[in-house]
């Protein structure tokens, strides 16, 4: 079958009302549901599978996409207008949003975060297409030694948002590590600092420590000190952002988009770490670096099409080889298997019609994005209108409820309050919440990964150094390394010569 | 324990005890706990189920899934529940004959659960990757005599684990736990990828977790523990191979409430299911997942339970592979 044949067998299958009608309705659940603190991307996805048991296949895929793309955007809507990311990829865009919407400038932080969103929807799709196949091939490369290497180099992006004091950021990064050690043991399955409860076997809930991290020393700031905020309302300020600002952050748009594209085309590591790493490579190239965490425009920029990036490149894995990338695609596949569709290589044989019919959703749900988008900014910009008095209570309520509905448990609820005093405390002495959250993401992951290599090579770290990935990825940590060490240093002489 | 208790009570939306007789039951609708995570095998196995049952039940069905632990954080927040049977879980293979097996310090054991019901039965399949130059499981053994031979598994003390060993055991690798290097990875799709990316040489699993890649030409089946041959699945059956004891290591789910739930509440389920794995449509929607569905009452879904889980206590310690501490 000739391209065309495929487009147009794939237009045959979506080129109807109820399936254009699916993508809008799940793009507009998920960008609702997102923007709801508490209520994640993954939740969202997770709340709808069951109502597509029984529709046809390739609506239900639909929704369940429109839901998932949905939901990474909305997630950047309470992020900055009330520094609760709602939902963990936008944890990143916390740290210039809230800022900025703090100057008043909300509007122009949510249009960016738009703005950035879609464009990295855009070439993410594109980048599915286009390099479906190759990236997948190059993705199986990716086995422990090759992660460990990523994720080591990964971490360094903890000296990127620790703001002033890189000493106060590296304190916050081993808290989190340590507290991302609870939980079963992944070779020897024994309990780790779970003190005899059942409930804390299963770690500490990754949304209850985000939630708890994030939002709840607001609350308590707030109620410790009500007097400066008494009636306080911020201004959404000047709603548009120019072409000119599109334009001066379209470079951290574009690299963003790809560091989204290759991370999540590699199944394991999802879109919170590559906002992340979108963010710190912009605060490093940006000729603005020093604005980055006090409101800076290209940061929001760059978090959001790190995080929107991977959207589109997660179904590589997925539909490539039939492996899930992360835990949304994992219910997504699941939804795959419900109408007995296997993804892997031979459904672009058999089913092209359903494969080329997703693309083409697919490039349509940017599209839709951008719409629903635009009017979600429009309906949720009163929040900033809300007198803090009434707004807070109000998220809290909110918080408790999405943190309980996460699992069912109200462990988790308390789990959150605890985690929230950690962050009051953390933030009356200035120490930043992001490295904490990046090592809590990525702690897991390298421990496990090294330990995998370690089986693998019967305990030889000759491993950790095989083939040209892992080695690329020491240049690259060694290299980020130096320029920290560097950058420390100079800033050092600077006081000394001011002193 | 303060807040499993806690979360058990609140969790169920239980109100207090109305003291209904078993006739009126039920009178409300059901808490039913999946204790795995949305889009996976037992989710999508109890929310297809649900939809007969419902109808059986004439109550609404609440599903929740509470999950963690490999399945614990679900069945305890069931086994914690009031036994009125208004909080049931979906067990699995996995959370109720492997972990008890393996596990010294699981906070359950299956003496904390009545079981009304196992419904379906998943195979087990053994697989390499599609290039892999080992086509048999002769070749696999002899592989490991070699050395150097890896297996992935969704986690230590899961079905998996238990079923990499179990395969080497019987077919008379000694001491299979040193022969060949179990990688455990995070979850039953990371299990897959480590095979396919050639972090491990082969793994064991349910053939549904299979089905897909072997239709599409990624992965290699050599073995099938059932009796019968698998629908897609081109290899030898556990049967043909000699090794009888495999029959053993099947995946099944099927429905558990606390202990103490009444007779006439089992019962009833006993009815419930019968009439819910009569629907057409569950039945063919199940088997083209690659499962069998076989409605067992309660009192064969026990003892099915309990033979399951002796064999694979048996297999543990004579391998010394319970997890303690």
């Amino acid at each position: 079958m000739s391209l065309m044949d495929s487009i147009l067998a794939g237009l045959s299958l979506v080129g109807n009302f109820e399936a254009f009608f699916a993508l809008f309705a799940g793009v507009a659940i998920g960008t609702i549901a997102g923007a709801i603190p508490g209520m994640s991307a993954t939740m969202a996805v997770a709340l709808t599978l069951p109502f597509t048991f029984s529709m046809q296949p390739i609506i239900a895929i639909l929704l369940l996409l429109g839901v998932y793309k949905g939901g990474i955007f909305g997630g950047s809507i309470p992020a900055i207008l009330i520094k609760t990311p709602g939902t963990p990829a936008s944890s990143a865009t916390v740290l210039d949003g809230y800022p900025l919407a703090e100057k008043g400038q909300a509007g122009k932080a949510l249009g960016m975060a738009l703005w950035a969103s879609c464009t990295a929807d855009l070439i993410s799709n594109l980048a599915l297409i286009l390099f479906a196949g190759w990236l997948a091939s190059f993705a199986l490369n990716f086995g422990p030694p090759e992660f460990f290497t990523l994720i080591l180099f990964s971490l360094t992006i903890i000296a990127g948002v620790s703001g002033a004091s890189l000493l106060r950021g590296a304190l916050s990064a081993m808290l989190g590590l340590l507290l991302a050690t609870v939980g079963l043991d992944l070779v020897y399955g024994t309990n780790r600092f779970t003190f005899g409860d059942p409930s804390m076997m299963g770690g500490l809930n990754f949304i209850a420590v985000l939630i708890g991290l994030f939002a709840i020393p607001e609350v308590l700031a707030m109620v410790w000190d009500p007097k400066p905020h008494k009636g306080q309302t911020r201004s959404l300020g000047d709603n548009k952002v120019t072409f000119g600002e599109y334009k001066r952050c379209f470079k951290s748009i574009v690299r963003g988009s790809f560091i989204g594209v290759f991370l999540g085309s590699i199944p394991g590591i999802g879109a919170a770490p590559s906002a992340f790493l979108s963010y710190s490579e912009a605060r490093r190239k940006s000729p603005n670096r020093d604005n980055f965490g006090k409101g800076e425009l290209e940061g929001v920029a760059a978090s959001e099409a790190g995080n929107n990036g991977v959207a589109g490149a997660t179904l590589i894995p997925l539909l490539a080889l039939g492996v899930p990338g992360d835990v949304i695609t994992a219910i997504i596949i699941g939804a795959f298997m419900v109408h007995g569709l296997q993804p892997g290589p031979m459904m672009f044989i058999l089913n092209v019609d359903i494969i080329y019919g997703l693309f083409i959703g697919l490039i349509v749900s940017s599209v839709f994005l951008f719409f629903i988008g635009s009017v979600a900014i429009r309906g949720f910009k009163y929040v900033a209108d809300i007198p803090r008095g009434v707004l807070f209570p109000g998220v809290l309520v909110l918080c408790v409820y999405g943190v309980f509905a996460v699992n069912n448990n109200i462990f988790d609820v308390g789990v959150m309050f605890v985690m929230g005093w950690v962050g009051f405390v953390m933030l009356r002495n200035d120490i930043p919440a992001a490295p904490f959250l990046i090592a809590f993401i990525l702690g897991p992951l390298l421990e496990d990964n090294f330990r995998q290599a370690m089986l693998m090579s019967g305990s030889s770290p000759t491993i950790l150094f095989r083939g040209p990935i892992t080695w690329f990825f020491w240049g690259l940590t060694v290299l980020t390394v130096i320029a920290i060490i560097r950058a420390g240093i100079r800033a050092t002489r600077t006081l000394k010569r001011r002193a | 324990m303060k807040f499993a208790k806690f979360s058990a009570v609140s969790a169920m939306v239980i109100g207090l005890a109305t003291a209904a007789s078993a006739a009126d039951y039920p009178e409300r609708p059901i808490n039913m706990v999946i204790p795995y995570g949305a889009g996976g095998a037992t989710d999508i196995s109890a929310r297809t189920i649900a939809e007969p049952l419902g109808k059986a039940v004439g109550q609404s069905l609440i599903m929740a899934n509470v999950t963690g632990a490999g399945g614990a954080t679900g069945s305890v927040a069931v086994k914690n529940a009031k036994s009125d049977g208004y909080t049931m879980l979906f067990a699995r293979v996995g959370s109720h004959s492997v972990n008890p097996a393996m596990k010294a310090t699981l906070p359950y054991t299956l003496d904390d659960f009545r079981f009304v019901t196992v419904y379906e039965i998943n195979p087990f399949a053994c697989a390499v990757e599609a290039n892999s130059d080992i086509n048999s499981m002769d070749d696999l053994i002899a592989k490991v005599a070699e050395g150097g031979v890896s297996y992935s598994s969704s986690g230590v003390g899961s079905g998996l684990h238990l079923a990499g060993a179990m395969v080497l055991d019987e077919f008379g690798v000694e001491d299979p736990l040193n022969a060949a290097t179990h990688i455990p990875q995070k979850g039953g799709g990371a299990a897959v990828t480590a095979v396919l990316n050639g972090t491990a040489t082969f793994l064991c699993t349910n053939s549904s977790a299979l089905a897909s890649f072997v239709a599409n030409g990624q992965m290699k089946p050599l073995m099938v523990t059932t009796k019968e041959p698998v629908v897609g699945f081109d290899a030898p059956t556990a049967a043909d191979l000699g090794k009888p004891a495999l029959h053993q290591l099947v995946g099944w789910t099927g429905i558990a409430g606390p202990a103490d739930i009444s007779d006439e509440v089992a019962g009833k389920w006993g009815e419930w299911m019968a009439a819910a794995a009569g629907d057409e449509e569950f039945v063919s929607s199940m088997e083209a997942r690659g499962s069998i569905i076989d409605v067992m009452s309660p009192e064969d879904a026990n003892a099915f339970i309990q033979e399951q889980y002796t064999t694979f206590r048996a297999l543990v310690d004579k391998l010394g592979m319970r997890i303690e501490g």
